[in-house]
């Protein structure tokens, strides 16, 4: 599904791009699909260089897709532009990341969760590496703030078998779940759970860090309502850019349409290369890639521009609660866009543990916090 | 006091041993965005005199037939740089036991699995070091344990392996160890009498 809303929103982009002034050229969009296979990924782009001559290439939503991408773009110099969040531990000099990084998208949620909701956490995901790192540094610091992760939990990709999982949250009742699974089994989960905690009643706080407007409506209202989510982008957004985005994508695909954090990302990716191609005077990777450095560009996220130190970009981190009508109401975002992070070089442990000891009510919201040490 | 991830290198000290520019760059741009201190340092000269906690050497930079090859084993991790990978080239590569390497040509993808391969098999270097010196101290000692021993079964009238018991039990109890207790054992002439316990 994701990839749909990508291309919807790569091609919205390129239309807007030839249809107005404020560019003295046009792009003229290849389009290949390798459908999420990610064999097929090395040679879609691969085909897209050798026959188009493309030097610019948009997209990639999964890590395992862009590992595939960069050995060819990085042996041929061209540039990758990649919308979607990851786990960072990577900065290719042929890739502009978009997307969030690790310091925008999993520390401030879990940041959160140790200041307001709990130290203790049952996590649950894919048998993935998105999972595997996002299980990892969620494990450092819970433990380093003295809190403790309750379970790890994997899924298989795809896999919708998650009753085992729902009937072991529902026995143990952790005081927050931690969900990064991918997809259908991320669906599946938060309705068989939303189910079964009510059957109980139980109010277990769910978040992520990857949950989308599109995906609400496929879990379905009564599942999806009240999960705490961490994403750069939100369709609530307020501010004059978003709204008029959001008019002319609704405009586009039907008033009940719902844009996403991934296909927001991806119309940023085709803006801040078409912006960094006019101040290059060309399309020429090095130039472009110098020109799109430090530029800002007033994206419907806010302010985002790349920084030359890593080819990530500044972006703003928000949490948000979903809510009915497939929307996230914003409860928090940083003060200005942060620096990215790829490496987590600047996460320091103490700062976010010393949370609980500041809290003068942790104890009461973390009835486990002392434990007998023989 | 900060606190950093034992997966971040930030404030850590590396010293670039490298000639080519390019690679450099790559280096120097990769090392900065781990927040590491960068210093280089001419292939052609002696090594300098302060310490760093990892050294990234260009190996093809420096003669094997040279003095400075010795030189260079001066404690820090050493990250070799290979492009050559002749076996002469590779031999007088391991006498300096890189404790990690990257092949030639670079990018900025493999620097860091490098460095936290050469932290991680440093520490192990200490650790193990450190546990080799607990076990030759108990080698050393063996001679003490046994007059211990023999002074017990002598003392007590027990055998050796009752003595031997015996003297394993009250270290326990006196949360010492055998080695310990046994030198105590000889400078007393027998059991000590312990009225308090050590914690």
């Amino acid at each position: 599904m994701m990839a749909g809303e990508m291309r919807k929103s790569a091609l919205m982009a390129v239309e807007e791009i030839n249809g107005g002034d404020e560019f003295d050229f046009t792009f003229a969009p290849r389009l290949r699909d390798p459908g999420g296979v990610v064999a097929g990924y090395h040679t879609a782009c691969a085909d897209l260089i050798r026959e188009d001559q493309v030097d610019h290439i948009v997209g990639c939503y999964t890590s395992a897709s862009r590992k595939q991408v960069i050995p060819i773009v990085e042996r041929t110099d061209r540039l990758l532009w990649h919308p979607a969040r990851y786990e960072g531990f990577e900065s290719s000099d042929n890739v502009i990341y978009v997307g969030a990084a690790p310091n925008q998208h999993v520390v401030p949620l879990v940041k959160h969760m140790l200041d307001h909701i709990s130290g203790d956490v049952f996590c649950i995901g894919s048998n993935y590496i998105w999972t595997w790192e996002m299980n990892r540094v969620i494990r450092e610091i819970v433990t380093s703030a003295g809190g403790r992760v309750l379970a790890e939990r994997l899924l298989e990709l795809g896999e919708t078998a998650v009753d085992h999982i729902v009937k072991e949250i529902i026995d143990r009742k952790p005081p927050v779940v931690f969900n990064t699974l991918v997809g259908e089994s991320s669906y599946a989960f938060m309705r068989a759970l939303h189910v079964a905690a009510t059957r109980a009643g139980l109010t277990i706080p769910m978040l992520s860090c990857s949950l989308c407007e599109p995906e609400l409506k496929l879990i379905g209202s009564a599942a999806s309502v009240g999960c705490i989510t961490s994403s750069a982008y939100f369709e609530s957004i307020e501010g004059p850019e978003n709204r008029a985005f959001v008019a002319r994508w609704k405009a586009r695909h039907g008033a009940d349409s719902n844009l996403s954090v991934d296909g927001q990302s991806t119309y940023v990716c085709v803006m801040l290369l078409a912006r960094a191609i006019r101040r290059a005077g060309s399309v020429e990777v090095g130039a472009v890639r110098r020109a799109a450095a430090n530029h800002h560009y007033d994206s419907p996220q806010g302010p985002v521009w790349v920084d030359p130190d890593n080819n990530h970009c500044f972006l703003t981190p928000r949490l948000a609660r979903s809510v009915p009508g497939s929307q996230f109401k914003i409860f928090w975002q940083a003060e200005a866009p942060e620096r990215p992070d790829p490496y987590l070089s600047n996460l320091d442990l103490t700062a976010i543990g010393s949370y609980l000891e500041k809290s003068d009510d942790a104890m009461s919201k973390r009835p486990n916090h002392l434990r007998v040490v023989k | 006091m900060t606190k950093p991830s034992p997966f971040s290198f930030r404030g850590r000290r590396a010293l670039m041993v490298m000639r080519d520019d390019r690679e450099i760059s790559i280096v120097r741009r990769q090392l900065n965005r781990l927040g590491m201190t960068i210093s280089e340092h001419d292939p052609a000269e002696a090594p300098p005199g302060e310490t760093f906690d990892v050294i990234v050497m260009d190996a093809d930079t420096i003669p094997i037939k040279s003095d400075l090859a010795a030189a260079w084993k001066i404690g820090a991790p050493i990250i070799a740089l290979i492009g050559t990978e002749t076996p002469s080239r590779l031999k007088w590569l391991l006498e300096l036991h890189p404790a990690s390497f990257l092949i030639k040509p670079l990018r900025s993808a493999g620097l860091y699995t490098a460095l936290v391969v050469a932290f991680d098999s440093a520490q192990r270097r200490i650790d193990e070091a450190a546990y080799v010196e607990r076990l030759e101290d108990r080698i050393r000692s063996r001679r003490v344990v046994f007059a211990a021993v023999l002074q017990i079964m002598r003392v007590h009238g027990l055998t050796e392996t009752e003595a031997f018991a015996l003297v394993r039990q009250t270290a326990m109890r006196h949360r010492t160890t055998i080695e310990q207790l046994s030198a105590e054992i000889i400078a007393v002439g027998g059991m000590p009498n312990r009225t308090t316990r050590t914690a």
